[in-house]
């Protein structure tokens, strides 16, 4: 008796034991802090949207940086944002009606194969401009729009030239910020100006006067804020990134130019009259510039930005870049960057001002850029702005993939955070996809 | 006997590997179960055959033949939860087990000389950390298991003062998975797994004193151990298109296990209670980096050196035995050791910190040649870090239960 009493009551301190060997898990309780984050909507373009790989298309928008920043909204009483979602199968729509990038193999003009971007299709699914998804009971909290710029958000009718927005527009004459606040919302992001000045860096700096002035940003942007402002929303803001970090300016190397002795000498021969040199090994390559001389053409210089739509295969094989001088299209100058990245200070402090006029968060995009260009490590994975092998851009080289759009909606959320004094969690980036290797 | 003996041992190895993550670093303090049951202590005080590994001095007081073999199974979590997702994350590892085995002979009932032989398993660890887990590219699984074999010399020199040395030859493996952030075409990522078998020898001295009838004294040195792996394999399992960017190939390593100073004290207030104290001092800044040299390197390829900078600790470990009635003892005893582990540099592989520790034990001999020990060891710590090489912050929280039992024939 005594003995299975003893049994009995050791048994149970081991079964106790066991059972206390394994650490509690207690989820945090998240807080909203000051925000009702009940209605949801957010005003942008590619990034926002969810294009990436140079194309609309489902698994990019399922990772859009306002799906992202919704989900974890969440968990802070936010309900689930509805998205214009491109059907699943879709190759995608780029802003050229092109299909989405896939990382395949791609044999060049000299027959050596290696992994590029591919498009998955030959043509984009144009199909998706015909889709008619307004729905005035499910109203959209995605209004990132492929190339929409400041001073389109409040233009009346913007459907009929940018299809990205005439598949979800309410009417003929709607424009995006008519249709976002009839979202009825509470709170409210703005990922605005990066479209601008990306479509004047895109074009190797051809029409700066397409950029708004300072003065018409400023204007523009405070329309905007105000109207959500007189809503009652609060919202988070973001400065502008120096668009020039993207790896679709820093991939193709100045001087990526590699002579032997004999082209060297060609060279040489060539251009030493109008004082440029060539040397075996790399070299600057040949580019117009109107300014240079009599004719127009000098060579690279060093912190000068070639774009990945260089025509690779011209240049490899056809003397682009020698003998055929690369044309501006394809280059950014010393002087268009410096404008490009006095511009984005410009934006910015007017950004700013109105961030603190209003107490809205302010998101620093403009950091985290600068981060990812010096490069870090997030959770044991390293990141950088470093064409594919970075992790965070997508094959277009411009916008983030979905782990790239995962940590730029963690700035956000830090930004709410701080402002609101909410406690809504971090994204686990290394949940999301970067690219897919064949 | 001796023959016997022997396959018993034989057994042993073939059987178990050391996997566990208890004691500081990755050191295990599961050598004898009375020992155990009084907080992990008992080097200046001789009980059996486990004084081969805490005091070969010790041995030098033993009157007896004694075969004694002792398993502690060893169920440890960990939950770690990430600060800034604030989601929660645990290991899956399996149960560890730790073993000894020492036998102990006299050559004549005169001699002042003794021979033992003790194989145990004083460092090693398994950590498995549940799929997908956010440090995944940091560390899922790892396999660290080490097996020292000891043959031991002690002499007793007079009634007050024993000396003891023993040779040790260590026989290890290393087994470390993580996964790479590189995605296959079903969107899996790749993973890398590097494996090998480790060497290395050192030796274990002691020195136990009388001062008193009830008063002992005991000092202990066990040397530094490099454990290296010379002829490792790396495999990788990449995309296709990566495959010429990770090849499969050897590579080398090294894991240094510290040296362990001790002094030991014991004193017998009657003739049936008796108290044991322990203090190490255990090297672990020898442990300043883990380092793979891989033989086929590429850009995306190179060898890796990361920083542990591990630093030297002190832990105390201290307890009781009291014979109830003839043939029962009981044990309690607890510890606390300094987590040889800086600010930045906690990992996944050693999620260590500061522990406290409770232990309890109980033995019974039935008759004059056959005896049982039981004992239990209870932990739990936590640990909030971030760490400096790959950013991870959270807090590891761990548990850890380790009941355990040994059988001694002696004649």
């Amino acid at each position: 008796m005594k003995k299975s009493i003893l049994t009995y009551i050791l048994g149970t301190c081991v079964v106790t034991l066991f059972s206390a060997c394994k650490p509690e898990f207690k989820q945090e309780e998240n807080s909203p802090g000051s925000i009702d984050a009940t209605s949801f909507v957010m005003i942008g373009g590619g990034s926002v949207s969810g294009f990436m790989d140079d194309a609309l298309y489902f698994e990019g928008q399922k990772n859009a940086l306002a799906q992202l920043i919704a989900q974890q909204l969440e968990l802070v009483g936010g309900k689930e944002i509805h998205q214009p979602y491109v059907s699943q199968g879709s190759n995608g729509l780029s802003l050229e009606g092109n299909a989405r990038f896939k990382l395949n193999y791609r044999t060049d003009c000299k027959d050596i194969s290696a992994l590029s971007p591919v498009r998955a299709a030959a043509s984009g699914d144009l199909s998706i401009l015909n889709d008619v998804l307004y729905n005035g009971q499910k109203p959209f909290g995605n209004f990132g729009v492929p190339d929409l710029r400041l001073l389109q958000v409040n233009e009346a009718g913007y459907g009929t030239q940018n299809g990205f927005f005439g598949r979800i527009m309410s009417a003929a004459s709607a424009s995006v910020l008519s249709d976002a606040l009839a979202a009825n919302p509470t709170f409210f992001a703005l990922y605005l100006g990066v479209e601008d000045v990306l479509s004047y860096a895109k074009s190797g700096g051809k029409n700066n006067s397409e950029l708004p002035s300072l003065s018409e940003f400023q204007t523009a942007y405070e329309e905007i804020v105000n109207a959500f402002i007189g809503l009652g929303c609060k919202g988070a803001i973001s400065l502008i990134p120096d668009v020039t970090q993207m790896p679709y300016f820093t991939t193709i190397p100045y001087n990526g130019l590699t002579l032997d002795a004999e082209n060297a000498q060609t060279l040489n021969n060539i251009y030493n009259p109008l004082d440029f040199y060539f040397e075996v090994g790399s070299n600057p390559f040949m580019i117009e510039d109107g300014n240079a001389n009599q004719f127009g053409i000098r060579q690279i210089l060093e912190g000068e930005k070639l774009l990945l739509s260089l025509p690779l295969d011209s240049v490899k094989c056809n003397q682009m870049g020698t003998l055929f001088p690369i044309r501006n299209e394809f280059v950014l100058t010393l002087e268009e960057i410096a404008f490009i990245q006095t511009r984005i200070q410009g934006y910015n402090s007017i950004i700013t001002t109105i961030a603190n006029q209003h107490n809205l968060a302010l998101v620093r995009a403009d950091a985290f850029y600068d981060k990812l260009q010096s490069g870090f490590m997030y959770n044991g994975v390293s990141m950088s702005s470093t064409f594919v092998s970075g992790g965070a851009y997508s094959l277009d080289g411009i916008y983030f993939n979905a782990k790239g759009n995962a940590l730029l909606a963690n700035e956000f959320l830090k930004a709410i955070n701080i402002r609101y004094n909410s406690t809504i969690p971090a994204l686990n980036a290394g949940y999301f996809n970067a690219t897919i290797f064949p | 006997m001796i023959n016997r003996f022997v396959f018993v041992l034989f057994l042993l190895l073939v059987t178990f590997h050391a996997q566990i993550s208890l004691g500081q670093g990755f050191q295990v303090n599961f050598q004898g179960q009375k020992q155990q049951g009084m907080g992990l202590a008992g080097t200046a005080y001789y009980q059996d055959g486990a004084s081969l590994f805490f005091n070969p001095g010790s041995v030098a007081f033993s009157n007896e033949n004694s075969v004694n073999v002792g398993f502690t199974p060893t169920f440890a979590n960990t939950l770690y939860v990430d600060s800034a997702t604030q989601q929660g994350y645990r290991t899956n590892s399996p149960m560890g087990t730790p073993f000894s085995a020492y036998g102990l002979f006299k050559l004549k009932d005169s001699s002042n000389v003794r021979l033992g032989l003790a194989v145990y398993t004083p460092f090693g660890s398994t950590v498995q950390w549940e799929d997908n887990w956010i440090g995944r590219f940091a560390l899922t699984r790892l396999q660290l298991s080490s097996i020292f074999i000891q043959p031991t010399f002690s002499y007793r020199i007079n009634e007050k003062l024993g000396l003891g040395a023993g040779f040790i030859v260590s026989v290890g493996s290393v087994n470390l998975q993580r996964d790479l952030p590189v995605q296959h075409p079903n969107g899996e990522y790749a993973s890398a797994e590097l494996s090998g078998r480790a060497y290395g020898f050192g030796f274990n001295a002691g020195i136990h004193y009388n001062v008193t009838e009830k008063f002992g004294l005991g000092l202990t040195y066990r040397s530094r151990i490099n454990m290296g792996v010379s002829n490792g394999t790396a495999a990788f399992d990449v995309p296709e298109s990566l495959e010429a960017n990770f090849p499969d190939g050897p590579f080398q390593s090294s894991l240094p296990l510290p040296q362990v100073i001790t002094l030991g004290l014991s004193y017998k207030f009657t003739e049936k209670l008796v108290a044991v104290l322990d203090i190490n001092y255990v090297g672990w800044s020898a442990y300043d980096t883990l380092a793979f040299d891989y033989e086929k390197n590429t850009p995306s390829l190179s060898d890796t050196k990361s920083a542990r900078n591990y630093v030297n600790i002190f832990a105390f470990r201290g307890g009781v035995a009291y014979d109830v009635w003839k043939g029962l003892t009981l044990r309690l005893g607890g510890g606390f050791g300094f987590t040889p582990v800086q600010a930045g540099y906690a990992t996944p592989e050693t999620p260590d910190a500061n522990r406290l520790y409770g232990t309890f034990g109980l033995s019974y001999a039935f008759g004059d040649h056959f005896s049982v020990d039981a004992s239990l060891y209870y932990t739990q710590l936590k640990r909030s870090d971030t760490n400096l090489e790959t950013n991870l912050s959270g807090s590891y929280t761990t548990k850890a239960i380790a009941p355990g039992i040994s059988l001694i024939y002696k004649w």
